[in-house]
């Protein structure tokens, strides 16, 4: 029995070591997805693409609540040669997360948390300057039903007079400050009944000058008063600007 | 010849396979006689799954001069209909009331069993299994299986509102507690000294939080319970004890839990980076110590990092 969970494990490390071409010459998904493809060709394209073991896609084995489920996507490996990393879930009937558009005094390292409608794979794919996707991947185990279970807002009308009220507060770290907001938004997907999608869209953390530290663009699964960390390397005065799908901007000063 | 024996293989497996499959939906309930007239029904220290059918609960039952009194009905139709096989095995005596100690699947599924017995639940108990009953036992029948088959909800019949109860020579006193799911009810046996803890106290299983109004109540309301004199505790989950040290364990990870969430939320970790904590020595051996930790962290976080901002 030991000897064969060892070779089953050395077999695992071979297999993670040399990535698996198919006949197509294109690295085989390690988590074998029958969505990979179609998921490939709407995020990435025909651009060459690795599944990278240094992209750190951080969920937990079972999603304890399908609307909320925390996300750690970690590509500080590759920081500093980084275009934009897109993120998403390959099961979701809307797969895309979020697309992250790092600046160099940021680490690349975002938290947030998702609903999801059932077990899926979770991506993050981190586009390097030479133009090549390093693609990280995680598997989740959940119930679902994240995606079509109406907003808990929607129930409660506190967020129509408290929309996009955001708290944050700046954690200092070792190498970097943690900048950790809360903004009140129900992220309808636009998959119940009657209720359409109303999200937020874009988020921007600016310093004083009015330039992008960090750029990013949200979809719908994002999960309801989105919870969301940015680590900057600068200790500078940030603004943080929100804007959703109906066009409402929202503004606070970190 | 090979053709013969590839068949006799086949058929083996076959029957292998039937007989294995009769075994695997058998609760197998064995009532341990724990005190004067008290039987119990000790579940496994696991998690629900197609194996054990969710039997991961402790119920009970006592025999009175004057009619049988349960404590729990378990998660299932087929486990409440096996209690009902055990407790005759025991008695001819009429099964009288039955006790939904709270909203959790595993303590009131089997109630369609009991049909014949009063059914009693703390009011709220009965308004959470009103509210939330359909969708635990969907979840069940996904979780468990063919465990579940035929089982349905059916509620309380009778809001408990007396402490005290008589049945034959048993005094039952009742005490309404919320620590665990907002409506917890606990039983003392008076005439035998056996405190039928309910969920409110797991031992050696790691503590469940999805509907707890906060770490703080219920740590409040265990100090309350470890006062109540007793010979014998029932846990909802885990052995029977005969002192506090199931208490003192609950309180002492509940501790840890307030100010492992507290100190992670003011140093803005997020939660999966919380999850990844590990449990200290004294908690780390209890079973599904660290799987229920981050169900926990799922749970009870986001209120702890919106008081830190």
């Amino acid at each position: 029995m030991k000897i064969k969970t060892i070779r089953t494990l050395s077999l695992t490390v071979c297999l993670l070591a040399t990535p698996v071409y198919a006949a197509d010459n294109k690295p085989v998904d390690p988590l074998n997805s029958v969505m990979w493809d179609y998921n490939r060709q709407i995020f990435l394209g025909n651009a060459d693409y690795v599944f990278d073991e240094r992209i750190k896609v951080g969920v937990p084995e079972f999603a304890e609540d399908p609307t909320q489920v925390p996300v750690d996507v970690d590509a500080t490996a590759l920081a500093g040669n980084i275009q934009r990393i897109v993120s998403w879930a390959d099961l979701n009937p809307i797969q895309h997360i979020f697309t992250y558009f790092p600046h160099p005094d940021v680490l690349p390292r975002v938290s947030l948390r998702i609903k999801v409608q059932q077990a899926t794979p979770v991506r993050a794919a981190v586009l390097t300057k030479d133009g090549v996707w390093h693609v990280g991947s995680s598997w989740l185990e959940a119930a679902g039903g994240g995606c079509t279970t109406p907003s808990v807002g929607n129930a409660n009308p506190y967020w129509e007079s408290h929309l996009g009220e955001t708290k944050s507060r700046i954690f200092p770290q070792t190498e970097s400050n943690r900048y950790k907001f809360r903004v009140i938004h129900p992220m309808d997907t636009g998959l119940v009944g009657s209720i359409p999608e109303f999200f937020i869209q874009q988020v921007e953390l600016r310093d004083d000058a009015g330039s992008a530290l960090v750029r990013m663009e949200l979809s719908p699964p994002v999960s309801e008063n989105p919870v969301i960390t940015f680590d900057v390397r600068k200790q500078a005065q940030h603004h943080l600007w929100l804007r959703d799908n109906n066009g409402n901007e929202f503004e606070k000063t970190l | 010849m090979m053709l013969k024996s590839y068949i006799r293989f086949l058929l083996g497996g076959l029957a292998v396979l039937l007989s294995t499959q009769a075994w695997a939906l058998d609760y197998n309930l064995k009532p341990q006689k724990i005190a004067p007239d008290t039987y119990l029904l000790q579940g496994k220290m696991q998690d629900f799954s197609r194996k054990n059918g969710g039997n991961i609960v402790n119920t009970a039952f006592i025999v009175t001069s004057e009619g049988v009194v349960v404590f729990d009905s378990g998660p299932s139709r087929r486990y409440g209909e096996a209690m009902r096989k055990v407790i005759a095995q025991v008695t001819d005596k009429p099964v009288l009331h039955l006790f939904n100690s709270h909203q959790h699947p595993d303590h009131f599924l089997g109630n369609q069993a009991f049909s014949d017995a009063t059914i009693w639940a703390l009011p709220k108990t009965g308004q959470q299994i009103a509210q939330n009953g359909n969708a635990y036992a969907e979840n069940m029948y996904r979780m468990v299986g063919d465990w579940m088959r035929a089982t349905e909800v059916l509620l309380p019949t009778h809001p408990l509102e007396a402490k005290v109860m008589m049945v034959g020579e048993h005094r039952f006193r009742f005490f309404s507690y919320t620590g665990h799911t907002g409506a917890d009810l606990v039983m003392l046996d008076e005439t035998t000294g056996v405190l039928f803890a309910s969920d409110m106290v797991f031992y050696q299983r790691m503590l469940t939080t999805p509907h707890t109004p906060g770490i703080g109540t219920w740590i409040k309301e265990l100090r309350q319970l470890a006062d109540t004199p007793f010979k014998l505790m029932v846990p909802g989950h885990g052995p029977v004890v005969k002192d506090n040290r199931a208490v003192e364990q609950m309180i002492g990870y509940l501790k840890w839990l307030d100010e492992t969430l507290q100190q992670a939320a003011e140093q803005g970790r997020s939660m999966h980076e919380v999850m990844k904590t590990l449990l200290p020595a004294e908690f780390a051996g209890i079973n599904l110590g660290r799987e229920e930790f981050v169900r926990s962290v799922v749970h009870l976080y986001p209120d702890y990092e919106e008081a830190a901002f």
